[in-house]
């Protein structure tokens, strides 16, 4: 049973969830505590010592169902296993029996299998297939195309080999009851390799699901930004929530810092007037660090606008750990967007930016113009401006001067370019021309690049503080 | 804990009824939940939406069990002295300034400084025991001679420092007081965690823990909780009222009304002698369950279906 247990954890794991070993313990006990005479204590008893948020029961409770249902030789043998022995099934007779003999041909032989297949021991096949899978190491399975060989080494480990060595013997005489045995061997020699052959499918689709997502999710998080496709879109969200989720649960435990060395003299006096002035209650000074505050100016214009997709998707994901996010897009002219981040879901405001008003050719002058009209008094020194775009101005005037006056009042600003640094300034890129008044110009065009960007951010607002 | 209530908590089917007949109706997981962690002495960790009965779950079991609830509620800036120890300052204080005279008893004819340390010295721990102890909750149910079921509340509201803290409680039910040793529980103490989910717990806590969530109940499951809570209610008006709410909660609203506002608002219209829903009742006790005025708008514009859908029958 310890085995069937440490093959699901198996599962589990390639579902997704962390099953520790300190959790594999605990589990068995919990499982040896509950028992398995029902399932449905068995898989509460599961989902509350494995899983640790909602999400997690749920992708447990899908891999239970999956992991215990398993039913080859239209044999129940779950782990509950009081049905077994039920199992007289007339697909296996009808499938074997070759037409053209009335009578049972008696098996003589000594082959384990043949016995099993013969008598129909659907419980024996099944237990002696796991028994050849475990030792196969069928667990192991990662892609689709090991399924071949998998289902080989089981048949072999089955003794299929032997079976057909028996089967060509009987062949091969004249005697018309071996001959018929040796059919009837060859329809069961056929099921057997069938059903071996669902079993590994069925075993693939457990273990193998998450190893080749893992390997396109590895993939994506390193292809341009652009180049991604509108069907993995649904991955790349997925992808930006878990960066997300990392990268604030990384920086959110810097709030207040202890000033340690500096009294708070005011509060220290105040508690301790209880013990006649004498202070033994003693309290310091505590900073505390500011959530960075962002204003994100994205291009939206057709070459760009898929880097900003993106950016957005993942500074909306960090809510928990940015003071306010202030969006504004722009082509040609800059675009407030806040309030279609507060109506609507960020997914779903993205996609409605992007193709509302990702048109026309992009002019970073007249943006930065309007920047400095509207803008300018909400940029203070506790603002971290980011700028999303490929700095291509059509050959209009660039407006440096306001780029210098926005580096005097920001705390920071950063500019990502999509372009790799060999074509910054080539053509009508005015990127160098922007770049002394930015703190930071970073070459940005994966979704490993975004992440490694804002942890910078986070890292740098938590230490100037 | 186990050992003392022996034929307590035997199987997961009678945990199901006592909390049945203690009026707390639940599901098999929780009942589940309760047996494992009683039997293999686990802390619990519930999570949840507001009013679900986390903490409801935690009081009845303490009352199956016969033992007191021992309950810290949990808030930004709870520290150790707060939940576990302090030493009374003020008492020891007033005891030095009394014990002033009694000093020269004490030093009595020796002679010089190092004499006079030395024979204090044998005194000293005197004002660091027991009896200037202050316990605090999780002090109190360690020491508890019977055991005790200790409700940690809405735990995400501490801080990350508490939380670490707790972790040498949850594992080993023991504590370290610089003073007067290590402490261990004298039963062991069956621990509920509550959390509203603010915050994400760290994985350390988590691991020590079950994890129980529960949401808000099924139509059938929560008639019979208002059934065993407001029993004069009449079988319409229940039915009603249930699906009434049941129906608000599908909608996209600020705070969704949790079982504790259906109970209230069954009590109301109990009170207003209400036969069934109509309209203009239900618009006037809106506020019972809703808590925003927005909420209460857009509920108020789907007053009239939402009641011809809780009673199909009539009519």
């Amino acid at each position: 049973m310890q085995q069937t247990l440490e093959d699901f954890f198996k599962v589990v794991r390639s579902a997704g969830i962390d099953v520790s070993v300190a959790d594999s313990i605990e589990t068995s006990k919990t499982v040896e505590l509950v028992g398995y005479s029902s399932k449905d204590t068995l898989k509460n008893a599961l989902l509350l010592s494995l899983a640790k948020t909602v999400d997690e029961k749920e992708a447990l409770n899908e891999c239970f169902e999956q992991f215990f249902s398993f039913d080859a030789f239209q044999e129940n043998n779950g782990v509950a296993g009081k049905e077994a022995g039920d199992g007289e099934n007339d697909e296996l007779s009808d499938e074997q029996q070759p037409a053209s003999d009335p009578k049972d041909p008696e098996y003589t032989g000594d082959l384990e299998l043949a016995k099993m297949l013969l008598d129909k021991d659907k419980a024996a096949l099944a237990q002696s297939m796991k028994k050849a899978a475990r030792e196969s190491g069928m667990t192991d399975i990662w892609f689709f195309t090991q399924k071949g060989i998998y289902t080989q080494k089981i048949m072999d480990k089955m003794g299929a080999r032997e079976l057909n060595k028996e089967i060509a013997a009987f062949g091969k005489g004249d005697c018309p009851t071996e001959k018929a045995l040796a059919g009837k061997l060859r329809g069961a020699q056929k099921y057997l390799f069938e059903e071996v052959r669902n079993f590994v499918e069925q075993q693939l689709s457990m273990f193998g699901k998450t190893a080749s997502q893992t390997i396109h999710e590895e993939f994506l998080k390193n292809t341009r930004l652009s180049n991604i496709e509108k069907r993995d879109f649904e991955t790349m969200n997925k992808i930006v929530r878990q960066m997300a989720k990392r990268l604030s649960s990384l920086h959110s435990k810097k709030r207040k810092r202890k000033n340690r060395g500096q009294l708070d003299f005011r509060k220290t006096l105040r508690n301790n007037v209880a013990y006649d002035g004498i202070m033994f209650n003693i309290f310091w000074k505590m900073k505390v660090v500011d959530k960075p505050r962002i204003l994100a100016l994205c291009d939206v214009s057709g070459s760009v606008s898929s880097y900003s997709r993106f950016l957005l998707l993942f500074l909306y994901s960090l809510s928990d750990v940015l003071d306010r996010i202030d969006t504004c897009v722009f082509t040609n002219t800059l675009i407030e967007v806040n309030d279609i981040f507060d109506e609507l879901p960020v997914q779903q405001a993205v996609e409605k930016i992007v193709y509302e008003i990702g048109m026309g050719g992009s002019d970073y002058g007249n943006t930065l113009l309007d920047l400095k009209d509207d803008y300018m008094d909400k940029i203070d020194n506790k603002t971290t401006v980011i700028i999303l775009g490929d700095a291509r101005n059509n050959k209009l005037d660039p407006q440096t001067e306001v780029m210098q006056l926005l580096y005097q009042r920001a705390k920071r600003v950063i500019w990502l370019n999509p372009e790799t640094k060999s074509f910054w300034g080539i053509g009508d890129s005015e990127m160098l021309r922007y770049k002394p008044y930015c703190n930071m110009v970073k070459e940005c065009n994966t979704i490993n690049h975004l992440e490694v960007m804002v942890d910078t951010i986070l890292k740098i607002s938590a230490q100037a503080a | 804990m186990k050992d003392l209530y022996e034929d307590t908590f035997q199987s997961v089917e009678e945990i199901q009824q006592k909390f049945e007949d203690h009026s707390y109706i639940c599901n098999t997981q929780i009942a589940t939940c309760a047996y494992i962690a009683y039997n293999l002495q686990k802390p619990v960790m519930v999570e949840g939406p507001a009013g679900v009965g986390k903490t409801e779950l935690a009081k009845t079991t303490a009352e199956i069990l016969g033992v007191p609830l021992v309950r810290l509620q949990c808030y930004e800036g709870l520290d150790e002295s707060k939940a576990l120890y302090e030493w009374k300052y003020g008492k020891q204080l007033l005891y030095t300034q009394l014990l002033k005279d009694k000093l020269s008893d004490v030093i009595g004819d020796a002679v010089g400084l190092r004499q006079s340390m030395t024979k204090l010295q044998g005194h000293e721990d005197l004002f660091f025991s027991e009896g200037f102890l202050e316990p605090r909750p999780l002090y109190r149910a360690l020491q508890e001679e019977h055991g005790c079921v200790l409700l940690i509340d809405e735990i995400d509201k501490s801080d990350h420092e508490f939380e670490a803290f707790l972790l040498e409680i949850l594992s080993e039910f023991q504590v370290s007081i610089p003073e007067l040793g290590t402490l261990g529980a004298k039963i062991k103490p069956l621990v509920f965690l509550t959390s509203n989910n603010t915050r994400e717990m760290s994985d350390a806590l988590k691991r020590r823990c079950l994890h129980l969530h529960i949401d808000f109940p099924d139509e059938k499951l929560e008639r019979r909780i208002l059934n065993t809570r407001v029993p004069e209610l009449s079988e319409n008006l229940r039915k009603e009222v249930v699906s009434f709410v049941q129906q608000v909660r599908e909608l996209d609203i600020k705070k969704v009304p949790s079982i504790s506002e259906t109970i209230d608002w069954a009590k109301t219209l109990l009170l207003l002698h209400t036969e069934h829903l109509e309209s203009d009742i239900v618009r006037e006790t809106l506020n019972v369950i809703l808590k925003f005025e927005e909420d209460i708008e857009a509920v108020n514009e789907q007053v009239t279906s939402f009641i011809k859908k809780a009673k199909p029958n009539t009519e």
